[in-house]
């Protein structure tokens, strides 16, 4: 055999090999592949479905929702009221810090358990400052502690969201109602609107999330609280699924000391529209220009 | 003369016959690499299979190694300007001769950051979403489409003027200077235009104080052009040894005067950057703590930044100390600048962005095995295709290979330097 | 020339500005029709009752009704030592003494202009001090509720002054935190001027400790 053939034979074998090789690399895609449809792959973007279009993405999800965790499900698309515009207020001499309020986000929006993951998180600061760089969201056992103040954050929904501008296929925007919502099957995961957050307000599927079937609250919305799928962001919605529907958010409701008011800044009669004329309301980070929908104020 | 057709298809025959072909140092060097970039394939299945929680990344530090390394390659990319502007603007003809180099590492680097930018994304089968009018392109509120555009840009353009050369010279015809120089000058200015929107990238958010500095997309350039000359430095002395072809001195040279500037622009910039964090204090330190100093005990970056510090500064003396004579304290300090400039850039400027988070939590990341694995895969890839891509073009421009209408034919000769 | 900058004017806003809906009647919900929803305030069971320590056989706590020693059954002022019949009162109110709110008929409140309360008044009764919490009360920034924002659509419940603050001892007890957040590789801040204090014990806490 002269060296011409046994090198074009050599060779053959190792593109042989390598092709081999290559496909058994790729072996361990499956697990994410056996999640993704033809469907899901072509569907657009959340502002260009109609009502029948977006009416059977819903349908399909929740047929993939009861596949892939077992549970019945009911994803409604929920849209803004006219006339509303809401507003979040926190009242920090009243919060004791309890953590409720990030406990009934996370049952009430369908997170990954394993995390214990939640849209809130309560800062833990000490008292005579408000720099961060004296707080903590680790702290344990009795509240509230005579030294501290407690400061839940959460998305705050800003006028001029950061995350709004970065977002390189416009997965998150700003709805008439003043919720930032994001359609999770447009998202493309590049995490940019989560560094730009000032708040930390945004969050990550690092996984796909894991719940159990009868902890599921079935009462979902497409761009809110149904399961996300792996890859995508998320983030606070002020609960449209249940604001939007006239309900407080689960947040308020599971506050024991009434810390949390909400409600729609358009109406004058509205207990926001009161705190924001009567209290001393700040913004957290005002200097850049964000303008959230998320105020704090102490009664004292 | 030939129809293209046919020419260009015997071009890219013979495009592929040179990439398979060659000695026992080539073979070894392109099967490891190769084997490399299947580790990193395989790293990478594992991480579309188990979610983007196989990294090391968390809801606080949620850009890490790649998007590290995606800044990193972009600059490298950039850096391939400084072969051009002498060629081009200075009429360096020795640097005219070996300025493909350059345009060949624009090509691998860009691909190498496109690569770290797609393996970063959590929905890459949802590419398409950011294809205009198909998708939606966020464009021209979005940094990261101006990031797009222009590092694809920059690879067409790259991929246009080392192709339409090779492609040419292959047909054994004089390049028409109306198809290349434009590009050419073109290439400089969108050179510098994609480190800068890089960098605007991170200097554009207020939230993060580290990176909210005006002096971001300066740092970005000009390590850019100390990344970019040293690696084509070491890139030279590697085809003087490994290939067939005879390479001038004096472009080595003249990048290494342009390192002899760049590295300490770098490290004056960085001067500035602490000097300006540090005198005055305050909370907005704290991220600028964290790398230099530690922070509450969390200093996992501590020693990396001091050896880029320390890196950076014997490679700037070496530089200064070396002769013609001493072309190993070249390459050491290439080496060390190159190094050191990966560790500032990557590690050094991303993830202290992160650290503390804008809620003051104090989240370390360390990249895991698994990222260092793709990582490596996509570095092999870059090295792949820079590699072919020099094969080639030594092959074309010494001659070897150019366009027969049959075996045997007599070959045109061999057009003047361009 | 402003007709070749048209289309890069219009690609611009094509791929720029993101638009609306496409399908403009998918913007808004349905107008809420018009309606009208009560808040209701809880009335606790403490109103008019006092605790003794005991249960009855179903866990129940045993308490005792004021009329039943202060009503017209017997004579108005009661015989026996009042410290020892309500010895189980604690009371942490500021300067107050029991006849600062109980009318001289201990089954009736009274204001400091005379103006006597039934029990359920109580909260009238708290708001003559407390005017501020009862003002942010009524406005929603004090004591929560449970329900709708929009009593168009739904009522709304709210809790009783007695429902988190005694009436004695008045002070809110706090509670136990739910279990801070698990993520990854986050550590908890444990410097030596802020080591958290032991957990309290278990019935220190009126809500109950709560699993996470």
């Amino acid at each position: 055999m002269d060296d011409l053939t046994r090198r074009r034979l050599l060779k053959g074998g190792g593109a042989t090999l390598g092709a081999a090789a290559f496909a058994r690399a790729l072996a361990p895609i499956t697990e994410w592949t056996d999640d993704l449809s033809v469907d899901g792959f072509l569907q657009k973007h959340y502002k260009e479905l109609s009502r029948d279009e977006i009416a059977a993405v819903c349908k399909r999800l929740e047929a993939e929702t009861l596949q892939d965790y077992g549970a019945v499900v009911q994803i409604g698309d929920v849209r803004p009221q006219p006339g509303v515009e809401f507003a979040y207020a926190l009242n920090l001499s009243v919060c004791i810090g309890c953590r409720r309020c990030s406990e009934a986000c996370h049952v009430e929006n369908n997170h990954d358990r394993a995390t214990n993951n939640s849209y809130i998180r309560v800062l833990r600061i000490d008292k005579g400052t408000v720099d961060l760089a004296f707080s903590d969201t680790t702290y344990e056992g009795a509240v509230p502690r005579a030294d501290s103040y407690y400061m839940p954050v959460q998305c705050h929904q800003c006028d001029n969201a950061p995350c709004v501008t970065v977002c390189p296929v416009e997965a998150t925007w700003k709805e008439a109602d003043g919720i930032v919502v994001v359609d999770y099957d447009w998202c493309i995961g590049c995490r940019y609107c989560e560094a730009a957050c000032p708040y930390h307000a945004r969050r990550f599927n690092w996984t796909k999330p894991e719940i159990p079937a009868e902890e599921i609250n079935p009462d979902q919305a497409y761009l809110s609280n149904r399961i996300r799928p792996q890859g995508v962001m998320e983030k606070c919605t002020f609960c449209l699924q249940r604001t939007r529907k006239g309900k407080l958010p689960a947040c308020l409701e599971a506050c024991p000391t009434g810390a949390r008011v909400f409600g729609n800044l358009l109406d004058p009669d509205s207990e926001i529209r009161w705190v924001l004329e009567n209290k001393r309301v700040f913004v957290l980070k005002e200097d850049l220009g964000t303008q959230p929908r998320f105020f704090y104020f102490f009664d004292e | 003369m030939t129809s293209h057709a046919t020419t260009y298809l015997a071009f890219l025959r013979r495009a592929v016959s040179i990439s398979t072909d060659g000695g026992w140092r080539f073979y070894t060097w392109m099967t490891a690499l190769t084997a490399v970039m299947l580790v990193g394939v395989n790293a990478y299945a594992q991480q579309l299979g188990g979610g983007m929680g196989v990294t090391g990344m968390s809801d606080h530090v949620s850009w890490g190694l790649y998007i590290a390394n995606f800044a990193f390659a972009v600059g490298l990319a950039a850096g391939a300007v400084m072969m051009v502007i002498p060629a081009y603007l200075y009429r360096d003809h020795e640097m005219h001769d070996v300025v493909i180099v350059g345009e060949i590492l624009a090509v691998a680097a860009i691909a190498m950051s496109l690569a770290f930018v797609t393996v970063d994304l959590g929905r890459p089968d949802r590419l398409w979403h950011m294809v205009p009018f198909i998708g939606r392109f966020h464009w021209p509120v979005s940094m990261l489409t101006w990031d797009v555009v222009v590092l694809t840009g920059y690879l067409l353009l790259n991929l246009h003027i080392t192709g339409y050369l090779l492609y040419t010279r292959y047909r054994g015809e004089r390049p028409d200077k109306r198809w290349y120089v434009p590009f050419v000058l073109l290439s400089i200015v969108w050179a510098v235009s994609i480190h800068t929107v890089t960098a605007f990238l991170f200097s554009g958010l207020g939230g993060r104080p580290f990176w909210n500095s005006a002096l971001l997309a300066p740092r970005f350039l000009v390590s850019a052009f100390v990344s970019g000359p040293a690696f084509i430095v070491l890139a030279l002395e590697a085809c003087r040894r490994y290939l067939d072809v005879r390479i001038p001195e004096g472009p080595t040279w003249t990048l290494v005067n342009i390192l002899r500037v760049t590295v300490l622009i770098n490290l004056f910039l960085v001067l500035s950057e602490v000097f300006t964090e540090f005198y005055s204090g305050g909370s907005h330190v704290a991220s600028a703590q964290y790398l230099f100093f530690g922070l509450h005990g969390a200093n996992a970056l501590v020693p990396w930044i001091w050896f880029a510090v320390v890196a950076n500064v014997v490679a700037a003396g070496l530089l200064l100390a070396a002769d013609k004579s001493r072309m190993h304290l070249v390459i050491i300090a290439c080496v060390l600048t190159f190094v050191g400039v990966w560790v500032e850039k990557g590690m050094g400027l991303v993830i202290p962005g992160f650290v503390p988070s804008t809620l003051h939590e104090l989240v370390e990341y360390v990249p895991n095995e698994l990222e260092w694995r793709v990582m490596a895969g996509i570095w092999a890839m870059g090295m792949i295709i820079f590699t072919l891509g020099l094969k080639v073009a030594a092959e074309v421009f010494t001659g070897r290979a150019v366009y027969r209408t049959e075996p045997g034919a007599p070959v045109p000769t061999a057009p003047e330097t361009v | 020339m402003a007709s070749d900058r048209l289309p890069v004017l219009l690609l611009a806003a094509l791929l720029g500005c993101g638009g609306g809906f496409s399908d403009p009647s998918r913007e808004f919900a349905e107008p809420v029709p018009e309606g009208s929803h009560d808040v209701v305030i809880h009335q606790p069971d403490v109103l008019g009752v006092l605790d003794t320590d005991r249960v009855d056989v179903h866990g129940a706590p045993v308490g005792v009704g004021c009329d039943t020693c202060h009503g017209p059954a017997l004579a108005a002022t009661p015989q026996g030592n009042p410290e020892e019949m309500h010895s189980d009162v604690d009371v942490v109110h500021g300067d107050l003494v029991c006849a600062s709110c109980h009318d001289d008929d201990r089954t009736r409140l009274r204001r400091a202009s005379g103006k006597t309360l039934e029990m359920d008044q109580a909260m009238e009764l708290c708001a003559q001090c407390h005017g501020p919490q009862k003002r942010d009360y009524d406005h929603g920034s004090h004591g929560g509720m449970n329900g709708y924002w929009d009593l168009r659509q739904g009522p709304r419940s709210r809790n009783h002054c007695l429902d988190c603050h005694g009436a004695h001892a008045p002070q809110y007890q706090g509670g136990v935190a739910v279990h801070p957040p698990r993520d990854r590789f986050l550590r908890p801040r444990h410097d030596a001027d802020h080591d958290d204090p032991k957990p309290a014990p278990a019935d220190a806490s009126e809500t109950g400790a709560h699993d996470g």
